[in-house]
Parts: C-alpha cells; sequence; structure tokens
C-alpha cells in the first residue's frame, strides 16, 4: 500500500515536473521581435524605370469584408514613413494629378470575426477598395502578378502597395508590383511605423530609381 | 508549494528505499536529463542544449543481471535565432526572428543488463537499450506567427551509466548515466531529432 502511495507521489511529481519545464517561445519574444516583414515583388519590373509616385492622402481600412477610407495619426505615421523611404531612393513626389509613375496605397487589414482573412479575397476586391478611378484610370482593372499573402490574418496587418501607372495605358491595367506586409505586436503605433517601414525598404533593396 | 512537493517526493524515496528487493523486484527510476541536439537536429533545427528534461523507467528485474520493462520520458529543446530574411515564397520574402521549439516523448521498451550482476559492490554499472515510438512536438515561429506537426515515429535508444546504493543492504540509490536517442522526424526537409542526453536521479524498488 505504502509503495503505491510512493509511485503515486512519484508519478504526480514525474508529470508536474513535465509540464512545467517547457519554454514557451512566444513568451520569450519582444514585441518587435513578434513582427514579421513581408515583401512581395514583380522581379520582371526594372524600379529604376520608375521616377516619380503619388501617395494616397488616407487609407484603406478593410475590417470584416467591409472597407472605408480613414486617416488616423498611425495611418499619417506610415504614409510619411513611406514617403521617407521612397524619397530617400531617389523617387520624386508628385501630385496624382500630374501623371505620377507609381502609385502607392496603404491598408488596415483587421478580422475579427472569424480569426482569419483571407489574401485571396482582399486580392479580389481589390478594385473596389480602390477604384482605378481614384488614379485616374477608370475602367481599368487591376492584375496581380505576384501570388501575394501565404499568411492568415488573426488580428490585423498593414498593407502598402506599389502600383505601376506608368504602364497603365499601354497595358490597359494596373501592375501591383510591389507590396509589403506588416504583422505583429504594435503594428498600429504611430511610434513603431517608422522602423517597420524601413524593415520593408531595407529587405528591399532594387527600389530605387536610377 | 514546490517545496512541499519536493519533501514529500524524497520523503517517499527514504521509505521505499528500506524494503528489501525480492527475486522479481519491480524498479523505478526517476531522472533528471540534459540533452544535447546531435547531426541535423542541431545543424538545422536547434543547437542549444536543453536543460528541460526528465526520464521515468519501471523496470522488472529478471535476475541479478538483466531488467527490463518500460521507459517515459520528456524534453523540451527551444532556440530562438536572430532576425534575418528568409525565402517564404516564390517572390516572397520575410523578415523574422525565427523560434524552434521541440518536445519529444519517449515510450519504450527497455532492458538493462549489470555485468556485475549479484557481486556486492557500492557502484554497478550498467548498460541500456530501448525501441518504441518517440512522439514529438515540432513548432516553428516566424515572429509570433507558428505552425505546429506532431509525429510519432521510430526510436532507438542506447546509453550506459552507473548506479550507486544508499547503502550496503540498499536497493535503492543514485544513478548516473547518458543515453543516445535516434529518432526518426522525414518531414518538411529534417530527417531526425537525435540528441545524447545526460541524466542523474534516483532508483528504487517498488515491490
Amino acid at each position: 500500500m505504502r509503495n503505491k502511495q510512493a509511485l503515486l507521489a512519484v508519478l504526480i511529481v514525474f508529470t508536474v515536473a513535465i509540464f512545467s519545464c517547457t519554454k514557451e517561445p512566444l513568451n520569450n519574444l519582444t514585441q518587435e521581435e513578434t513582427r514579421i516583414y513581408v515583401t512581395n515583388s514583380d522581379t520582371t519590373v526594372n524600379f529604376g524605370a520608375y521616377k516619380t509616385y503619388s501617395i494616397a492622402d488616407s487609407v484603406s481600412v478593410l475590417n470584416d469584408n467591409q472597407s472605408y477610407k480613414d486617416l488616423t495619426p498611425v495611418d499619417q505615421a506610415y504614409i510619411n514613413a513611406v514617403n521617407t523611404y521612397m524619397q530617400q531612393r531617389g523617387y520624386v513626389l508628385t501630385d496624382k494629378n500630374s501623371n505620377p509613375d507609381i502609385g502607392i496605397d496603404v491598408n488596415r487589414i483587421y478580422s475579427t470575426s472569424t480569426g482569419y482573412y483571407s489574401y485571396d479575397d482582399y486580392w479580389d476586391e481589390y478594385g473596389g477598395y480602390w477604384d482605378p478611378y481614384y488614379w485616374g484610370y477608370s475602367g481599368y482593372g487591376y492584375y496581380v502578378p505576384a501570388s501575394y499573402g501565404i499568411y492568415q490574418v488573426t488580428e490585423g496587418a498593414v498593407s502598402i502597395d506599389m502600383l505601376d501607372l506608368k504602364n497603365a495605358n499601354s497595358k490597359g491595367k494596373i501592375d501591383i508590383v510591389w507590396n509589403g506586409l506588416i504583422r505583429g505586436e504594435g503594428i498600429f503605433d504611430a511610434a513603431t511605423a517608422d522602423s517597420s517601414v524601413k524593415a520593408l525598404f531595407d529587405q528591399s533593396t532594387y527600389l530605387h530609381s536610377n | 508549494m514546490k517545496a512541499i512537493k519536493i519533501f514529500a517526493f524524497t520523503m517517499c524515496v527514504l521509505f521505499v528505499s528500506h524494503v528489501n528487493a525480492q527475486k522479481g523486484e519491480v524498479k523505478l527510476n526517476i531522472e533528471y536529463s540534459y540533452a544535447l541536439p546531435t547531426g541535423s537536429f542541431k545543424n538545422d533545427v536547434i543547437s542549444n542544449g536543453s536543460p528541460r528534461g526528465a526520464i521515468g523507467d519501471l523496470l522488472y528485474n529478471i535476475n541479478n543481471k538483466f531488467s527490463v520493462g518500460l521507459g517515459l520520458g520528456f524534453q523540451d529543446f527551444y532556440q530562438k535565432y536572430p532576425r534575418a530574411l528568409y525565402n517564404t515564397g516564390d517572390k516572397e520574402v520575410t523578415s523574422a526572428v525565427l523560434s524552434n521549439s521541440v518536445q519529444i516523448i519517449p515510450l519504450l521498451a527497455k532492458a538493462e543488463f549489470y555485468p556485475l550482476g549479484d557481486k556486492k559492490g557500492m557502484i554497478q554499472p550498467y548498460i541500456t537499450a530501448g525501441a518504441g515510438l518517440g512522439i514529438a512536438t515540432f513548432t516553428q515561429y516566424l515572429g509570433e506567427f507558428g505552425s505546429s506537426d506532431n509525429s510519432g515515429s521510430f526510436m532507438f535508444q542506447g546509453g550506459a551509466g552507473v548506479e550507486i546504493p544508499f547503502s550496503k543492504f540498499s536497493h535503492a540509490g543514485v544513478r548516473l548515466g547518458a543515453n543516445y536517442n535516434m529518432i526518426n522526424y522525414n518531414r518538411s526537409g529534417f530527417s531526425n531529432f537525435n540528441n545524447v542526453n545526460f541524466h542523474a536521479g534516483l532508483f528504487f524498488p517498488l515491490k
């Protein structure tokens, strides 16, 4: 009887030891380390052929399959950061009515209904968020050459898209030639916008105007 | 609470250590384990040693030289790599801190051989071998985004060590040794979770 009690005590201690000594990876990440920066690009494009760009003055918020335009201090911080790093790479900011070579839009993506967001849906409905009319190409459609978004969104993401307006007329469509995606903790904080956008540009060394 | 558990455990061990062993004795080994990845496990997944492991063996003494029984255990491996760029798609590049986490639970049929047999000595060397199922959970995180894979595959274990009884007539004591663990894992370009573990703990008879 006592031996059975001893065995039971040992097994309890052993079981507690097993389940208490596992190292939880997510508890060992700083907020910065939780973030991932994902870039997709059309590798056939020569980004040096573009000289000017324009950036939308508000962001598109995609929330549970609904979208609207917004401009919070966080949104403005992302727009400012994109301007900073585009100009560092030699691109010249111009008005959208002055025939920019590149159009840039920034998007906030949330999903609260299912815990997942399908990027296929995101691209399928892209024309609904950013009507080509905005860029002066009414009636055109968007064409996505790269395979985008292997991750499913559970909380939120910031997406930055680079559109080829220079060749829109000759191609009859607006190619999305570059996309940056930011995910992780603290991304909807103005203080993290600059470093996050910088990370996207740092891993896209081909983005320069000459 | 933790101290109470350790005290209770120690009292149990001391009690059973005074039980005179019989032929056909059933013995329990409880040990702490520190493991080092080897080969491709070390090179491709985790190179850090794991201080988070435990071993529990329940063995039946066939005679003075051989024991057979069951082996159970647990080992948790973890490593975080600095931020780097990874090609995650045809045209996709991801900057992320990569974390690899592997938990292994062996369920083994084991046999132990004591070459000195019934020769009375304070130190009894042994060699051990086991084969069975290695249950592995492999989770890989890019930043905070992870994917997990569970597998159960063939596992082989070989090892050696010594047992040091508490006294000349005690059938309980301290146990030290090392095992080499071979665990197949043929998925996602990986081949195994082989490792060497060093263990220390207690052995004592149950009846």
